[in-house]
């Protein structure tokens, strides 16, 4: 066996989903030596939309206003982990997030004043905050109830061109749909993957915009299942569009979907090319604190890893991402056994009908943290000052029915950050 | 002659003995993550996940005997992008292993036959006297004819030499001038070096085949030849899977190696850091672009993003910044070309360009005049998907642009290079 | 109401889809008698779809009801005989561990031997060669011939084969609400058809109650008090991995946790027992989740460890009798003429196995052949049970082997876990009864493996529905509603085994229905 590799560094991120990510980011801009480690499979699994608040508690209605629904959850959950970032801090997040995804060639519409409401593969409306480029057209055309085509291919499962129209024909006569093979893939199964990556080949881009417009008609603006490219989305469309002299934009598709795929490439290229030291697809053994550093543990085919920082963030996330672990006996914490808050019983933790407006008690569970995102023991004390929290690991909110995961992330992500850099720069 | 029989295999149960805890096949969330990133997916109707589907759903029957893993180049691709890591590849090499030497691809089993044939562990069956005398003619050619190399050395068998240096068969088999450039580096660089008339070979097709004791019969020679040499690092040359096959090989059969295993990119990039292999960019006034295509088996399997950074600075440094285009994806994420595996070799030619035309796309859409590669397999299969699929790159070897760049490529030493740059 | 669109008649209304129903259904055809089935939800939705599925050797009987030890073993041969489509021939394996009463299984050979069941001692040793999954702890152990039956086959296969016979007709969703009953007899049952949600007439000569669980119901329906029923809730855990190839039975007076079942691809771990009155709010609690794995660790012990990806509960109607426990003597089964009750045409039959389901059926069809003047011997015993293709596409594996065979790159793969083709799908489509002009995932999940893998629905529903909308079976935001009920009827059985891996799977599915489609306020989005 190989010996080990050693790195040093000021901050180690644990965790690569969107809240490991943007609090790598948020080190980078702040010129924090960082290495980020952690599987980051799960990141493959997001649509690309960036929430805030879509749905309240026990509200049916949707958040048009994310802001204003902050204020509010500010009143009702002051526990929520959104509630304890300022609203100003959350704004910049966001702006400082997209900001740096557009500058690596993946551009998003800028944090607004109310939400942008999104299309889904089955033709239902999301409210979220930002979307990428590509997706920006959709929502318009809908507002404007403007013709549109959505366009989907032979061969593509889980999203029909029909089923979208049909759950939409209320809210957008104009919307019509039709079918088409993908140049060169004519029989067989299709993955969105796969045709977003051929469309970085000009020639074959070329073959899809004769294509569509051989079904399009005189209509002017295309909706096509999200795979406008993997690597220059936005060059991939603005190419598109000028082939086929449309507008065109992307609906996300089901897992696994190509916007999930293009912010987990775009993140492992980048951040090593930025300086990062970028540990990626491996989970960390252990995390250990002395009195002058923490060191992480981990592996890859390779060989051992050992991390040695300054300060840590803890973005490992929930059960999907393995921050926390749910057993017949009670939910814990991965990494450290940090204390989870939790409902008192298993029998609390799903309410009898799964799609119970409510949500489910099992997504309120997580770790807590002092105002800085210090962990706390069971005893209420700081686990360790070196040690920051960020993410949905958090306890008190839920991310999947609050339509809040990536404001979350965000949020939080850029806050432990601040504190970090508090505590690097006061020694 | 009737066709011998594939025995079943019970791949669940395999599954429990070979994959970690967390990592089996019982904890697939069937997403497709694998699937929808696996060139291999469609070929023969199969892809990873249902790979792993039929397995657990006890068809073993078809598992066992599906061509498919001929085809599933083993690249690891599947279980990089798994949020679980399930490993497929290890089954699918269970799989191979199972199938009758009668029933495998036979061009596989051929140069698995030819590799074990003799002690320079050729897969093209060159014998340990043959690879010394071509070596010597071609020496002694350059010798004669390039006045700047009349000292040039290849020594063979040189005792306590620090580096033991191994050999793609081919170029000594059909093209032994490409053979010259590394030699050029070694001598640019003063590096103290040696060929071994024994084990030094780079392929190993045994392992392809899935045979163990085979695989493992190489790598003992292999192992066996530097230690007797007393080399202290053994160099892997331009050539993917040998790196893998000997790095995983001594660690799988726990054989005892008295020596380094090293990349010869980690040299490249160490000896241009150095400033001793003085290249520069400035040769390429063109402005021609290159990309690299990242060996599956030296990066994703083995080294990690690290070799992938340092195969980035010698190309860049090579061709100049603005001149590079990576490939997307690339490094770890990067797909394996459908020539690894033993697919070149498997006589599957109608699928492995299946395979291949996920790695044609990546290329036309860099829209680079070469690829740059240091593994033979990756080599030959883009060669061969550019002319199938009507591409109009290159493909290159790091020795020779290393050399066209220190102005000491020989007029022979360029078939690889197009008409602009044969000079 | 008018009379003619919402009248049926037939010669025998069979009310209750369990295996009975469809069982009293095959043999009245055999005799030459139409009869018209209604479940007032869908085939096997009550016991006969909420048990392991085993096809019991008899063994698990002879200490405590020899009789019905001895009905088992008869059953297990016939059926192995005339319906090997619908079984596997597991073979069981009866065990003691450390801690259990040697005794007891000292005593088994001899009182299986007195019901003429085979028997056969295993050292430990083989045992746990033959199930290397066995505990250590392990002293004791004997092979019977148990064997595993698929109750949504076997129901399946006997509707087809009725409607094949003589025309008889099978209607889900179609709910008895009361009986015109006139002069001693029923004239008709006033049914609501849910499915179309509309009023329904069904005149017969002759009624079959075959309610299982709520028979008791159906009986006063008519006036009857004489169906007096206890109700008794199982637990059931469904593991994602087979884990063992036989039965395996803990060697010990019944009790919870004390069988293994192997069920195609997943292992089914059973059963507590506790007394309910209420019949439709049944589901597993964690607490009865925590006996049986507890119990069944003991037996196997990777069980404590393993992922779950079901559990449900399902209400076993047991026969009052005085003084017994539920667990003894009241496994028999019992059929009512209701004579007593004034009503002439009318009968129930309850209780009872799976195992013995024929037998039962047999039973009930000769007082109905009786009293239609039809004296024509059940066939059930002898003529086999034809193997016909849509119905096996409930067989785990069928539909990959099928589509592996037929090569169709074209067509898709749409539940990737049990690797269900659109052309299964088609096919149980062309075979579906007449009734189900709406092709609803419910009904492919109904007869088809979709959806019972590790993702359980969560993925494949989505691509189901797309499928349904293109083929234009759905046409507006109907799809979506049943898609998320769909989703909310699987959840029912998973509630209970969430943790571990599936904490993570649920996390993702949840993200997808809720947090992407919106599934949790379908309507309100906007």
């Amino acid at each position: 066996m190989n010996a080990p590799r050693h790195f040093t560094t000021q901050l180690a991120v644990i965790g690569s989903g969107i809240a490991g990510f943007a609090a790598s980011i948020f080190a980078l801009n702040r010129k924090i030596a960082t290495a980020q480690v952690g599987n980051t499979g799960a990141v493959a699994y997001t649509t690309g939309y960036l929430d805030l608040i879509g749905k309240r508690d026990g509200v049916a209605d949707v958040v048009t206003d994310p802001w204003q629904a902050l204020a509010s959850l500010r009143e009702t959950e002051p526990t929520h982990p959104l509630s304890r970032v300022a609203a100003d801090d959350i704004q910049r997040a966001f702006a400082e997030f997209t900001a740096f995804l557009g500058e690596c060639g993946l551009a998003y519409s800028a944090p607004g004043a109310v939400n942008i409401s999104a299309l889904t593969p089955v033709g239902t409306l999301k409210q979220t905050l930002c979307v990428p480029a590509t997706m920006a057209a959709g929502p318009h055309a809908l507002a404007a109830n403007a013709a549109c085509v959505i366009v989907d291919f032979r061969g593509l499962k889980g999203f029909s061109g029909v089923e979208v129209v049909a759950n939409l024909r209320q809210r957008w006569p104009r919307l019509t749909t039709q079918r088409i093979s993908f140049p060169g893939m004519e029989r067989g199964e299709v993955y969105p993957e796969v045709m977003a990556r051929a469309l970085e080949v000009p020639a074959i881009r070329e073959k899809l915009a004769e294509a569509l417009n051989g079904v399009a008609g005189s209509t002017s603006i295309i909706g096509l299942p999200a795979m406008l490219g993997m690597h220059r989305p936005d060059h991939v469309r603005a190419e598109l569009e000028r082939l086929t002299g449309r507008e065109i934009f992307e609906i996300p598709t089901m897992p696994p979907s190509v916007p999930g795929i293009r912010l987990r490439e775009l993140f492992q290229q980048v951040l090593p090319q930025k300086g990062v030291t970028l540990v990626p697809q491996q989970k960390v053994t252990s995390l250990s604190f002395g009195d002058d550093g923490a060191t992480l543990a981990l592996s890859d085919n390779f060989g051992p890893i050992r991390v040695h920082a300054q300060a840590v963030i803890l973005a490992t996330g929930r059960f999907l991402s393995g921050g926390l672990e749910a057993h017949p006996t009670g939910i814990r914490e991965h990494l450290l056994d940090l204390p989870v808050t939790q409902p008192a019983a298993r029998a609390d933790w799903y309410r009898a009908r799964y799609t119970d407006p409510r949500g489910h008690p099992i997504h309120r569970a997580g770790i807590e943290v002092d105002d800085s995102f210090r962990p706390l023991t069971s005893e209420g004390r700081r686990y360790h000052d070196r040690l920051f929290a960020a993410g949905v690991i958090l306890a008190h909110q839920d991310w999947i029915r609050g339509r809040s995961g990536a404001g979350i992330a965000i949020a939080t992500a850029f806050k432990a950050v601040t504190e970090a850099e508090r505590f690097l720069s006061g020694r | 002659m009737a066709e011998t029989a594939i025995a079943s295999i019970n791949f669940k149960e395999a599954a429990l003995k070979l994959l970690p805890e967390g990592a089996n096949f019982e904890a697939c969330l069937t997403c497709g993550l694998c699937s929808s990133g696996c060139p291999a997916s469609g070929i023969e109707n199969m892809d990873p996940r249902k790979f792993i589907r039929m397995a657990m759903l006890g068809m073993d029957e078809e598992l066992s005997s599906t061509p498919w893993i001929w085809c599933c180049t083993l690249c690891k691709r599947c279980q990089y992008v798994c949020p679980m890591s399930i490993d497929v590849a290890q089954l699918v090499f269970l799989a191979r292993g199972n199938w009758p030497e009668d029933r495998k691809p036979s061009g596989i089993v051929r140069s698995c036959q030819l590799t074990r044939a003799s002690d320079s562990t050729s897969a093209m069956g060159m014998p340990p006297a043959d690879f010394v005398s071509v070596v010597e003619e071609v020496l002694a050619e350059v010798r004669a004819t390039q006045t700047d190399f009349q000292q040039l050395r290849a020594p063979i068998d040189k005792l306590g030499a620090h580096f033991f240096v191994n050999q793609n068969s081919r170029e000594p088999m059909s093209e032994p001038e490409e053979m010259v450039p590394l030699w050029k580096i070694f001598d640019v660089v003063g590096a103290d070096w040696t060929y071994s008339s024994k084990g030094w070979a780079a392929e190993n097709f045994c392992m392809f085949s899935g045979n163990e004791e085979a695989w493992r019969e190489v790598i003992h020679k292999r192992v066996d030849a530097v230690n007797e040499l007393g080399c202290e690092v053994w160099l892997n040359t331009e050539c993917g899977h040998s790196y893998y096959s000997m790095w995983h090989g001594i660690e799988r059969f726990g054989l005892q190696a008295n020596f380094r295993l090293e990349s010869i990119v980690t040299y490249y990039a160490q000896w241009i850091r150095e400033g001793k292999l003085p290249v520069n960019s400035q040769w390429n006034s063109r402005g021609t672009k290159f990309t690299v295509q990242d060996p599956c088996m030296i990066v994703r399997k083995a080294y990690g993003d690290a070799i992938a950074e340092d195969m980035r600075f010698v190309v860049k440094t090579l061709v100049g910044d603005e001149n590079f285009v990576d490939m997307q994806p690339n490094r770890s994420a990067n797909y394996c070309c459908g020539g690894g595996g033993g697919f070149l070799q498997a006589g599957m030619t109608e699928h492995r360009r299946t395979y291949g035309k996920r790695k044609f796309d990546q290329i036309a859409a860099t829209g680079a005049a070469y690829v740059l590669t240091p593994c033979h397999n990756c080599h030959s299969q883009m060669l061969d998907i550019g002319r199938f699929y009507g591409g109009r790159y290159g493909v290159v070897h790091l020795w020779t642009l290393i050399c066209l760049s220190l102005g000491i490529l020989g007029k022979n030493e360029r078939i690889y290079l197009g008409p602009e740059l044969r000079g | 109401m008018s009379s003619d669109a919402t009248t049926l008649e037939t010669e025998v209304l069979i009310i209750g889809g369990g295996v009975t129903g469809t069982g009293i259904m095959r043999d009245l055809a055999l005799r030459g008698i139409h009869s018209l089935l209604i479940d007032k939800r869908d085939l096997c939705a009550g016991a006969s779809g909420g048990n392991h599925g085993l096809l019991h050797s008899g063994a698990r009987y002879v200490s405590t009801d020899p009789g019905a030890a001895m009905e088992c073993r008869q059953e297990n041969a016939l059926l192995k005989r005339l319906a090997p489509q619908c079984i596997e021939t597991a073979g069981g394996l009866f065990v003691a561990v450390e801690g259990d009463d040697p005794a007891f299984a000292e005593q088994f050979p001899a009182l299986c031997r007195s019901a003429a069941i085979e028997c056969e001692e295993l050292s430990p040793g083989e045992a746990r060669r033959l199930e290397p999954l066995l505990s250590e702890e392990l002293f004791k152990a004997y092979r019977v011939p148990d064997a595993t039956i698929d109750p949504f086959h076997l129901a399946m296969a006997n509707v087809d084969h009725a409607r094949l016979i003589n025309g008889s007709v099978y209607r889900p969703h179609t709910e008895v609400l009361r009986f015109e009953v006139a002069a001693g007899e029923i004239r008709a049952a006033i049914c609501h058809d849910h499915l179309h949600n509309r009023p329904l007439t069904i005149r017969a000569r002759q009624f079959v109650n075959a309610g299982g669980a709520w028979a008791m119901n159906i009986a006063r329906l008519a006036g009857c008090a004489d169906v007096r029923l206890l109700y008794s809730k199982g637990t059931i855990l469904v593991s994602s991995d087979r884990l063992a190839q036989r039965v395996i039975n803990r060697l010990r007076p019944p009790g919870d946790g004390d069988i293994l079942v192997p069920g195609g691809t997943v292992s089914l771990l059973g059963t507590t027992s506790t007394r309910v009155d209420d019949l439709e709010q049944v589901a597993p609690t964690a607490e009865e989740i925590d006996r049986n794995i507890r119990e069944g660790a003991a037996m196997i012990p990777a069980l404590a460890g393993a992922r779950y990806i079901r559990a449900f509960s399902r209400v076993r109607p047991l026969l009052q009798t005085v003084g017994a426990t539920d667990r003894a003597a009241t496994r028999g089964f019992a059929l009512l003429d209701h004579a007593t009750q004034g009503v002439g045409n009318f009968c129930t039959i309850t209780g009872g196995k799976l195992t013995t389901f024929r037998l039962m059926a047999e039973k009930t069809s000769d007082l109905v052949a009786r009293r239609l003047g039809n004296d024509q011997a059940s066939a059930t015993a002898s003529v086999p049970l034809p193997d016909d293709e849509a119905s096996s596409w409930a067989d785990p594996a069928a539909a990959p082997k099928r589509w592996r065979h037929d090569r169709d790159p074209d067509d898709m793969i749409l539940c990737e876990c049990e690797m269900v083709p659109q052309s299964a799908i088609e096919q149980v489509f062309a075979s579906s009864p007449d009734i189900e002009k709406e092709r609803t995932i419910e009904l492919i999940a109904l007869r088809t493996r979709a959806g019972k893998g590790p993702c359980q629905g969560s993925f494949c529903g989505i691509r189901i529905g797309s499928w349904l909308y293109d083929q234009g079976y759905y046409r507006d935001a109907t799809g979506l509603a049943q898609m998320r009920d769909f989703f909310d009827e699987r959840f029912k059985g998973q509630r209970s085994v969430i943790w571990g891996q599936q904490a993570a799977q649920m996390e993702l599915a949840e993200a997808l229905h809720c947090g992407l489609l919106g599934l949790d306020t379908l309507g309100g989005d906007q």
